[in-house]
Parts: C-alpha cells; structure tokens; sequence
C-alpha cells in the first residue's frame, strides 16, 4: 500500500519534473542553431554542460511521465505516443552530448538541434492534451474564429421500449451520454471503466460501483445523488448532469438486478417508471422557448439615432450586454403619436422589442415598425392602429409576440399575420375580434397561443364571508 | 496690520482649514482610487479593440446623478418586472399545496420521537400530536396540481403555476427567515432583492420608482422595513413604501397653499445648494439627494396617477374583488399589475397574518387562516389572468410564498395543547410557487416525505429562489456583485442555483 501511494506520489512530480528538460533542451538546441562564429560564438562552449543537465532531467521526466501513465487517468491512445516521443527526445539529447564529446566537428549539429526542438515542442504539447485535454487550445481558438460550438449527440427514440435490451437500448446510451467521457476506453477517471459490462461491474479503484438489487447501496447512484457542490458528486458540477429521468432509468435497472441480457418487458415495472420508459419512445423533447431575440447577431446602431429616440422620451437600452440588439419602451412619451415613429427608422436593424403601449401611433408608424425586420415582441396596447395597418406587419418573421389589446383590429386583419413563422403569442383582449371568429384564427394559427381574455371569475359566497370564531362560553 | 485685518486673516484661516478637514483623507483615497481605476479601465477597454467594441460584463457602474436611468442585464431577460407577492408569518403548507393524505391516518397521535430527536422547534414542547391536513384537496387543471379547497380560484389557473413543494430554510423565526429570503442574509444590513433588481436594471419608467413597496394585512411584515430596504447599495435603491389608503406616498401632495410652481422654485433652489455642495466635496451621494429630489417632484404626477384604482372599470373590480379607498391585499395586487404595466420592475407586496400557530381565532386553522385565504385567493388569481390578457405575464415573473412552513405537528405551546388548531413554525418543508416570466406553468418540483415533514427531493432554499429571480431578469447572480468593505458582495452570497427545472 505504502510502495502503491509512493510511486503515486513520483507520478504526481511529472507535471512539475518535466518542465526543466523542456526549458533547459530548448535553450540547447537554440544554442545549436545559432551561427557557431561571430557574435554567439562564446556560447558554443556552455552547450555541452546545458545538454548533459538537460539529459539528466529528462530522464527523471521519463521515470516519473512513466510511473504516471500507470495511473489511468490518462487516455491510453495518447499515452503511448507521449511516452515514446519524451524517450525519443532524452535518446536525441544523449546522442548529441556524445557527438560533441566524441568530435570537434559542428557543421551539421545545428540539423540535430532542429530535431531536438521539433520533437520537445511536439511532445510537451501531447503533454497539454493529457492534462488539459485535447480541445485545450482548440476550445477558445475555435470561438475566436467563430466557429460552433460542438452538437450534442441526439439519443435515437426507441420503437418499441417493451421489446429493447433493458442494458443495450436503455442503460447504456445514458452512461454513454453522461459518463464515458471520463470513464471508458481513452480514459479511465478513478480507474473505472463504464463501457463494458465486465469492467462496469468491476468498478474504480474506490471498489465496485452497483450492487445489482439494491440501487441505495450502489456508489454510481449515491454519487449521482450527492448535492452538486459535493466534490464526489458527479458528473463532475461542470459537465452534463444527469437527467432525473435518467437516474431513474439507472435506479430502476439496478433494483431489479443489473442484468444485461433482458428486455425491458422482462423486468418488473413500477408506475413511476413508466411514463419515463414510455418516453424512450420519443424524440428527446425539443427546447420550446426560442431565444427571445433573433439569433444572427446584428452590426452596433447609430449612436446618434439612440440619442435621438431617447430624447423623445423613449427608454432605449441594449437587450444585454454584448448584444446590439435595442429595447425600447415609451412609457414617458405616451402622448407623441406617429411624430416619434421615424426615429425608429435609422436603428430598424437593431430593434428587437419595442413597446408602445398606450401611445398614440396609428397606421402610419406600423409602416415603419414593418421594417423592422428583427422585432421579436411587439406591444401595441390601446394604440389607434388598424386592421389596414397589420398588413405592414407581414415581413417580421422574427416576431414572436405580438399584443394588440386594446385596438379596433377584427379577425380578417389579424388573417394577414398567418405568415409570422415565429409566432408563438397573440394577445387580443378588447379587439374587434368577433365570438365567431375564433375557430377561424385557431385554423389560421395552428402553433400560435391566441389569447381573447376578458377572463370572468366567478362570484363565491365565500370570496366575502369571513368565519366567525365560535362564540365563547362565559364559565 | 490693524486688529480687524488680523481677525479676518485668522477667520480665513479657520474656514480652510476646516474645509480641508472636510476634505478628508477618505474622500482622496475614494476620488483617487476612482480615477486610477477608470484610466485604467479606460486603457484596458481601449486595448481590447479588436472590431466591437468591448463590453463590461455588467453595466452595473453607479452613475451617481442619473442613479435609477435604465440599465441593461447581463442576457436577454424573460422577464421584465416581478411581482413578489410574500405571506408574511408564513402560511401553512399542509393546508394549501403539500398534500399528505398520510398525515390524516396519524391525525391525534402522538409524534414518534424520532421527528422531534435533536430538533429546534419556535414554540413546540414536550411530544406534541400529529395533525392531519385541515381542509380538502382536489387535483387541478391538465397537470393534476394539488390544491385545497380553500383557494377555489386560484386551483382554476393551475396550469400557469410551478410549484416549488420542498422548499426550506435554516431560520425558524419570522424577522432572520424574511431577511433570509428577501436579502440573503438572516441579520440586517443586506440589499432586498428588488434593490439589487433596480441598482442592476434602473427604472424604465424615469416618472416612476424602479421598486415599490406594498402592505396589507394590518403590520409591517417582521423583520420591519429592512426586507425592502437598500442595505449597502446606493440609498437610492431601496423600495418605495406606497400605500393604497389616502395618499399613495406619504407627504406627496404640496402643501397648503404652496403651488406646483412654488414647489419646483424651491426644489430648484434646493437642487441648486446641493449642487454648490458637490462642487466643493465631490460626494456623489449628493448627487443621488439631486436626482432624488428630482425624482420626488416627477413622482407628484406619475405617482398618484398611477397609484388611482378608481379609474378602474367596475369588471376589473369584480375580477379582483377590490374595494377602492381601504387598505386592503387584493387593492395592493391591482396596484401591483398597474405599477409594472407602466413599467415598474420590481413590486414587492407584504401581507401580514398567517401566522397560525392556533393561540387564538385569528390564528386559528379552521377560523382566522381560512378568512386570509379568502382575502387573496381571489386576487392572485385574477392577477395571474389579468397580467396574461394584456399580454405581460410572459415577461412578468409573479412569486408567491411564505418565510417558512409548518409542522405536520398541532402546535402545544409550553407543552400545553393551544385552544385552537395551529402548527408551529417548520424550517423543513414549505410551497412556494412561480408564475409567467419564462417559468413553465402546471408543473410540480419537488417532493416531500408522506407526512409533509422533509423535502426528500427537488430541494429548493431562498438562494435557489433568488438565483432564479436574478435569472429570469437577465442575471447570473454569481457575477452581479457590489464592491462593499473590500470585497465583492452577492445576494446570493456563496450559495445558490438556479431552478432550470421550472424554466421554460
């Protein structure tokens, strides 16, 4: 146990060791490439000892890069190519040290340090893959250059749940999902390893991680279970979590035995977990709610035309911070009708919700707010627009809410919306919307929330009753 | 020199020495921090020119002289106001949302030593009896929520609500739990919620206050007015206390025989002092006393305009069943729909008197509890549907809620049963619940053991809340900080997650 944790502890020195043989070989092999007359002739001297110090401690980073490797933190795959490109590069170090031991002669030594520094950069960058993992550099170059981030794989609906591998189809894709990042073939995190059933019955180095019948006692689901902050929860609190349904797959599948050879239908099936398998079925649900504003991002607006709007009275602000998109609300300038609209024109690009509540702007200003092209919320309440105005309104295919309460708009108007894509909301209480015309809207917008208000609550003899304490009796 | 020159000379002395004193070491260290640190803020931003131009992770800098214009968040917000709508003394869980039908079985048994085992309670002593849920549950609406028969209207909008059942605290009294869940702190001297809300988003509406203060019930709720107050922020930001009786701010009429213009004279003439003041010490609290006063004078119009439930039509008053000209919680909640329809982003409403321990009638279960129920059930609901059909509950967050819970057990007092049947305060297991602003509606998070003791899952603390709330509002409450005695401040201090489970 002592000798185990001791040869730990050499491991654990690598990352700190192996920095001398990269700084002290780096400068050797700089010194092998500079011209050997001239200005930097004095240095030909120092690059014996510097070689042989360098080789010294790169021998130390190879026992103790070789101890570490034996820890299974690492990913195999690059393990191996780390390990014999750092052998290779003490191998080099030595073969130069005897070269200028050996001889006087320094024509083709600058080629060896070339070598010597092609190979120390190419493997202390394998060494950053190991720690840090290989999207390291790629991750932050990768948003500067504006490139996606990476598309989380899609769990594939089952077609019939009851007649899938309890394990294959229904197990599996979630650990494959939320845990063999760190625990299967290129990595193996606490030296468990998840992706095979023998090794997932094994378990890590903290011993075996399912009792089969008895989820409670199982360490897999005990970690999962711990608060977030807790540093043995997992997965780790900056990874992707566990769903609850998901724990509730993996608990169910341990309670009834861990088996990997039976189907669902085979294994007992409490009503909590059914709807959840039944769900297995479906394509993994869709995130409903859209981004509320337009997701191309938009060029900065006219600092002047800001300017401008908000000495009309308006409130103008960036939707975020980083965002150039515009809100703008008239609370303050509710009296200036369509004299305010125009100033709306120079940042048509830029605004994405705008509220004009109670103004009052009539057809004319929905002219201009149809140029708008990337509103998403649109407020109009008890303005003085129309049905006429509302065809404006066809081009704003990022409109997501629109709420016409309060105007004198009837059904056959708010027909020349059925374009809106986005549409997701329309709000028309107290509009000329007639009792009949609702089944026709409905048909029109198929995916849009029409809302007609005017809700009534009813009249409760309690809502004014008030219970009497029971009279007290004098004793 | 004659005596008189000596005497001037000596009175000049005196007067810039004792300006010099005013200038004090604290006011150089604070100018020259400040302009040190925005050259080199400045440098930095300048060097980060790389095409857009840079910006700060929060707009957050207090602007002393404009202190309440509109800021942007940190992302798009899904809500843009909250209606914060807090139960003070804490209804009974058991009796509204968290059904135990278990609890009804242990109904006048005695409570198994190990519930009471190493726990703290406010006023249970000895072994008291269980008590099983005193009113009658029904499933409501396509989610199948769980509400008493003692909201009849609000189980009607089921569907629009998420339930938060296990919530819990670590405070057991009311004035520490209030705190807790309005500023993050159980002792006083932190920002409310609705003030970091407005030092973070201004006002919108530069005639109105970015926060407003409502109560009903009687009293203050019982941590006092430190639950709305501004804590270490900017004076500016604290909630402004309204009232739905008499004038809706206090001493916002003029005066007798002082006219509008007389009154803007004399602001004015104040602002103008003031304005001589802050030339000669540079104190930017006293350009937040200008734009204070500034404010006040713009409140004399907006406010009262506002703040007038008359104007209401009568269907309005039926659906709120709100009586104009009394102090009441239902004329509070259609203030409350009328202050963020014109742009007010934080309105926080205080009722007081549910605390029902059963001492008397009026904390009783099945007396008093049952008439505050009546009181707002029917108003939350119509503010609920009211907010949706002017189209302002997707971008309006509505909160309701308590300090606490109460025990599954009746409450005996110094060991003796009460009169009445009442629970004791519970720290353990209570329902809050969210509506609109971007939270999903009849859905249930969180579960508590089958007598309604302990949340078993879907735990939620007033950090989980406040973090939600920040978000919703376009926050990540672990970067939205306030730099106060050398350190970076929170609301939600160390702790905290957001709710994602409830948002839509």
């Amino acid at each position: 146990m002592i000798l185990l944790s001791l040869s730990e502890l050499i491991g654990r020195f690598h990352p700190v060791v192996v920095h001398l043989p990269i700084g002290i070989l780096a400068l050797a092999g700089l010194f092998l490439l500079l011209p050997a007359r001239g200005l930097f002739a004095g240095l030909r001297s120092s690059i014996t000892p510097i070689l042989f110090i360098g080789l010294i401690s790169a021998v130390f980073s190879c026992i103790t890069g070789y101890v570490l490797s034996g820890s299974g933190d690492y990913p195999e795959r690059l393990i191996g190519i780390h390990q014999w490109m750092g052998i290779g590069v003490t191998v080099i170090t030595g073969v130069i040290l005897l070269m200028r031991i050996k001889t006087s002669e320094e024509k083709w030594q600058w080629l060896f340090g070339a070598v010597l520094l092609l190979l120390l950069l190419l493997t202390g960058h394998q060494g950053g893959s190991l720690t840090h993992g290989e999207d390291y550099l790629a991750q932050p170059l990768n948003s500067i250059l504006g490139r996606d981030e990476p598309v989380i794989i899609k769990r594939k609906p089952l077609p019939d749940v009851q007649e899938a591998m309890a394990y294959a189809e229904v197990v599996r894709p979630v650990l494959q999902a939320k845990c063999f990042g760190c625990h299967s073939a290129s990595k193996q995190k606490g030296k468990l390893r998840m992706d095979q059933p023998s090794l997932l019955m094994k378990g890590g180095k903290n011993g075996e991680i399912i009792v089969p019948g008895k989820s409670a006692e199982s360490e897999m689901i005990i970690r999962i279970l711990l608060p977030k902050n807790d540093e043995h929860h997992m997965a780790p609190k900056d990874k992707p979590q566990a769903t609850e349904q998901e724990t509730a797959l993996l608990t169910w599948w341990i309670d009834n035995g861990a088996s990997f050879d039976k189907k669902v239908k085979e294994l007992p099936q409490p009503d909590p977990i059914k709807p959840v398998l039944l769900a297995l079925e479906h394509e993994e649900e869709e995130e409903k709610s859209l981004p509320n504003i337009p997701l191309e991002p938009v060029e900065p607006a006219d600092e002047q035309a800001i300017q401008a709007l908000r000495d009309a009275g308006a409130a103008v602000l960036p939707v975020a911070a980083g965002s150039h998109y515009l809100s703008a609300s008239f609370f303050i300038a509710s009296d200036s009708g369509d004299l305010i609209t125009p100033l709306l024109l120079p940042l048509k690009r830029q605004l994405a919700w705008v509220k004009m509540g109670n103004t009052k702007i009539s057809d004319a200003s929905l002219e201009i707010l149809g140029q708008c092209v990337n509103l998403t919320r649109l407020n109009l309440n008890h303005s003085r627009i129309t049905d006429e105005g509302l065809a404006y309104l066809a081009p704003l295919t990022q409109l997501q809410s629109l709420s016409l309460v309060g105007t004198p708009v009837t059904a056959s108007g708010i027909a020349a919306l059925k374009e809106l894509k986005s549409l997701r909301s329309l709000y028309l209480y107290q509009t000329n919307v007639q009792q009949g015309d609702w089944q026709e809207l409905k048909r029109l917008f198929p995916d849009v929330m029409l809302d007609s208000g005017g809700y009534k609550l009813p009249f409760l003899a309690t809502d004014t009753q008030q219970v009497k304490a029971p009279a007290r009796q004098n004793d | 020199m004659t005596q008189k020159e000596l005497h001037n000379a000596r009175l000049i002395k005196e007067a810039n020495e004792a300006r010099m004193q005013m200038h004090t070491r604290r006011h150089f260290l604070k100018e020259s921090a400040m302009g040190l640190g925005s050259l080199a803020l400045g440098a930095l931003l300048q060097s980060c020119g790389s095409g857009a131009p840079a910006l700060p992770e929060t707009t957050n800098l207090f602007d002393p002289a404009h202190p309440l214009s509109p800021k942007f968040p940190m992302f798009p917000a899904k809500a843009r106001s909250v209606i914060y709508l807090h139960m003070a003394g804490a209804p009974s869980q058991l009796e509204l949302f968290d059904y135990k039908p278990e609890l009804m079985k242990l109904d006048g048994i005695a409570c198994p030593p190990s519930l009471l085992e190493g726990k703290r309670f406010a006023f249970i002593r000895g072994v008291p009896k269980m008590l099983g849920p005193q009113a009658k549950f029904k499933q409501h609406g396509q989610s199948g929520a769980w509400i008493s028969d003692r909201l009849p209207h609000l189980s009607t909008v089921a569907d629009e609500i998420s339930f938060l059942k296990a919530c819990t605290t670590d405070q057991f009294n009311h004035a520490p739990a209030q705190l807790l869940i309005h500023t993050g702190s159980p002792r006083l001297g932190r920002p409310s919620i609705g003030s970091w809300a407005t030092y973070g988003l201004g006002s919108e509406n530069q005639n109105l206050p970015g926060f407003v203060a409502l109560t009903s019930g009687g009293s203050f709720p019982d941590a006092g007015k430190s639950v709305w107050g501004s804590g270490f922020l900017p004076s500016v930001y604290q909630g402004v206390q309204c009232r739905s009786q008499g004038d809706p701010v206090l001493f916002i009429n003029d005066p007798k025989g002082m006219s509008r213009d007389m009154r803007k004279a004399s602001i004015d003439a104040i602002n103008q002092v003031n304005q001589e003041e802050y030339k000669e010490y540079n104190d930017p609290e006293t350009l937040s006393r200008i734009a204070q006063y500034e404010m006040a004078y713009k409140m004399q119009i907006s406010v009262p305009e506002v703040m007038n439930i008359n104007n209401e039509p009568q269907y309005i008053h039926e659906m709120y069943g709100t009586q104009p000209g009394r102090e009441s919680f239902a004329n509070n909640v259609l203030l409350a729909r009328k202050l963020v329809e014109n742009g007010v982003r934080f309105v926080q409403l205080f009722d007081w008197g549910w605390d029902t321990h059963g001492t008397d009638s009026s904390t009783s279960l099945d007396i008093g509890f049952i008439n505050k129920c009546r009181s707002i059930d029917k108003s939350i609901t119509a503010l609920i549907l009211d907010l949706k059909q002017r189209g302002l509950l997707e971008e309006t967050l509505v909160v309701w809620g308590g300090e606490f819970g109460r025990t599954p057990m009746q409450e005996n007092r110094e060991g003796k049963e009460n009169m009445f049947k009442g629970r004791d305060h519970h720290v353990e297991a209570f329902t809050c619940w969210m509506a609109g602003g971007g939270v999903k509606g009849g859905v249930s998070y969180g579960e508590t053991d089958e007598i309604g003791y302990s949340s078993i899952s879907g735990k939620v603390t007033a950090f989980d809340i406040q973090a939600t709330i920040l978000n919703q509002l376009g926050f990540d409450h672990e970067k939205f900080t306030y730099e106060f005695q050398g350190r970076p401040f929170r609301l939600t201090d160390v702790e905290g997650e957001v709710i994602r489970d409830i948002l839509a």
